[in-house]
């Protein structure tokens, strides 16, 4: 019998990453369902930090900052997680696992879009807010909020990776993060400020990266910020150490959960 | 030609535990795969016959690397499907087939891309594989459509187009022809044989006999977990009895007759089955010169005797096999 002589393929993670880009913007194109969270849902959350911070100085800084980070937040995590359930749902991960590649780098495509189409919420937000208000506002330190707006988006694609882990080791990932999105919304401060919340919440808070990132941000925008006692340095220091924490469990949890879904076979399930 | 085999499976087994109850406390144990021994030919159509719940999406899963094995050790082209998955998903295809498995909402070619950068199809190359593959399946004219628009027929053809989409050394092929209508299976047949042209070694599940005496070189029967026997259709013929059948139907028959049935010379087996009122004796033929007339002489003083005789087909010799494997 004849033997196939061809050029054998090799896979690439770069590659790979920018595949997966490509098919979530062609997915995000293709459904417009997916307006509601990246374009109508930060307007309301716009709305609702308008509200709640009614009265504060720098009100403006306030819901752009609370509302895009809500944004953000739903895009990059739920949108992470969700797209790895996607795939239960239609049956694509199991022919996604199959390939060489190693899942976690569809996943980190995933994740980076989901980060872009955040910042469209941010944007829209921005514009709503300030055509509302008729005031364009004013960043205490813009070079640090440009890096910090990048640190922070880092931070919640570092615990996306981590969602999504859970949705390829089972199917019940959803239920968790429908119970606890909400609760991350206010526990890790995309809405508000987390030291105006019992003191008890804090220290949980601060288990996730985002908290101590949006703290960052929020000193390096609104002039006067009294945030963690501890100051700006020491959270982009608790920042990095939890988000090299994240990754770091991320790729061991990647590794595991791909092995484990071989034992278990629970591929199929959805 | 290779020396190494393309599939070497020794001892498979494999347990699936499903747990019930509030507390997940009830734990059910299946064995489907119960020590499974195979070996399968560079360049074979091998096809894997069984009943539902066989074992038989359990074992291409396993030798696919998507499920590990409770015990036993297969090597797919000489690579571990344990160990040396990386390497070995590179080198196979894998195709599931059905409803599902496609992202629905673009386009057959964007889907294709997707999957050639994940199997890292030179990217130089990428845009002439895909067309090429759409050709061979016949998709080119709806390769831009979103493929939630396919028919049941045209998706499966896109699900192989994506198996070979990396040229793989081993394709295999879950039920490719389930739920297809008549004219997409026999279109999805050709597809298939014309792959042993291209030198690929392909490993075939099917619940369709006549999809596997058509395709396949050889075929295994797989029932309750366990491979009951693997040879060529002549082979597998042989050894339920032989390749001729008789059949006898009459409104019943007597225990003497039946017994004298069985001592004719060439006969291998005599099987006796109720229909209703209608008793119906399959009777196996080895060889020799046993006709129709000696069996009508046999069972004389029968009025409304029916008797004729067929080619032990597929079907009989896999019902053969999964009944002895069930007993």
């Amino acid at each position: 019998m004849a033997t196939v002589s061809v050029p054998r393929a090799h896979w690439s993670g770069r590659r790979s990453t920018l595949a997966s880009i490509r098919l979530a913007v062609l997915t995000f194109l293709a459904d417009p369902q997916w307006l509601i969270p990246s374009m109508i849902a930060p307007i309301v959350f716009g709305f609702v930090s308008f509200e709640l911070f009614l009265g504060t100085p720098d009100l403006v800084v306030y819901v752009i900052l609370g509302a895009g980070m809500m944004s953000m937040w739903g895009q990059t995590l739920y949108g992470s997680g969700w797209a790895t359930g996607q795939d239960r749902n239609i049956g694509t991960l199991e022919p996604t696992l199959s390939a060489p590649t190693p899942y976690v780098f569809v996943v980190l495509g995933r994740i980076l879009w989901n980060v872009v189409s955040g910042l469209i919420g941010i944007v829209l937000v921005f514009v709503v807010v300030v055509v509302a208000t008729g005031t364009v506002p004013s960043i205490d330190n813009p070079v640090a909020f440009v890096v910090l707006f990048v640190f922070t988006m880092l931070t919640l694609a570092a615990v996306g990776t981590v969602f999504a882990a859970a949705y390829v080791y089972t199917r019940y990932a959803g239920f968790v993060q429908n119970v606890g999105e909400f609760a991350f919304y206010i526990g890790t401060g995309c809405m508000f400020p987390i030291v105006i919340l019992p003191f008890w919440t804090n220290p949980i808070a601060l288990l996730f990266p985002p908290s101590w990132a949006l703290d960052a941000l929020r000193y390096a925008s609104i002039p006067g910020y009294v945030g963690f006692s501890w100051g700006l340095g020491w959270d982009i220091v608790g920042g990095v150490a939890t988000t090299a924490i994240y990754l770091l469990i991320a790729g061991i949890v990647f590794k595991r959960v791909e092995r484990h879904v071989l034992e278990v076979g629970n591929l199929q399930e959805y | 030609m290779s020396s190494v085999p393309a599939i070497e499976a020794r001892g498979i087994t494999r347990v699936f535990q499903s747990r019930k109850g509030f507390f997940y406390q009830d734990v059910t144990r299946t064995e489907a795969l119960r020590g499974v021994d195979l070996t399968i030919e560079t360049g074979e159509i091998f096809g894997l016959l069984g009943p539902n719940g066989a074992g038989k999406t359990t074992l291409t899963k396993i030798l696919t690397t998507l499920l590990l094995p409770t015990s036993g050790t297969a090597r797919v082209l000489g690579l571990d499907v344990t160990k040396d998955t990386e390497r070995l998903r590179a080198r196979i295809g894998l195709v599931l087939g059905g409803e599902r498995g496609l992202y629905n909402r673009i386009s057959a070619r964007e889907n294709l891309r997707y999957f050639a950068d994940l199997y890292g199809v030179p990217l130089a190359e990428r845009e002439k594989r895909v067309n090429e593959v759409l050709e061979w399946v016949g998709l080119t004219w709806a390769a831009d459509r979103r493929t939630e628009e396919y028919s049941r027929g045209m998706k499966q053809k896109l699900h192989i187009a994506r198996g070979i989409l990396h040229r793989p050394e081993v394709l295999f092929l879950d039920e490719p022809t389930i739920g297809l209508d008549p004219k997409s299976a026999r279109e999805t047949r050709k597809l298939i044989r014309s792959l042993l042209g291209e030198g690929v070694t392909i490993f075939l599940t099917t619940h369709y006999m006549f999809e596997a005496e058509e395709l396949c070189h050889r075929i295994g029967v797989l029932s309750r977990g366990r491979l009951a026997a693997v040879d060529t259709v002549a082979g597998l013929r042989d050894l339920v009895g032989g390749d001729r059948t008789i059949e006898a139907e009459d409104y019943g028959f007597e225990d003497s007759e039946l017994a004298a049935v069985r001592h004719l010379p060439g006969v291998s087996k005599v099987v006796s089955e109720e229909y209703g009122p209608v008793t119906r004796l399959t009777i196996r033929v080895r060889t020799g010169d046993l006709t129709i007339d000696t069996v009508r002489q046999n069972l004389i003083g029968h009025g409304g005797l029916q008797v004729r005789e067929r080619r032990t087909s597929l079907e009989d010799v896999y019902l053969d096999l999964v009944e002895e494997e069930a007993r």
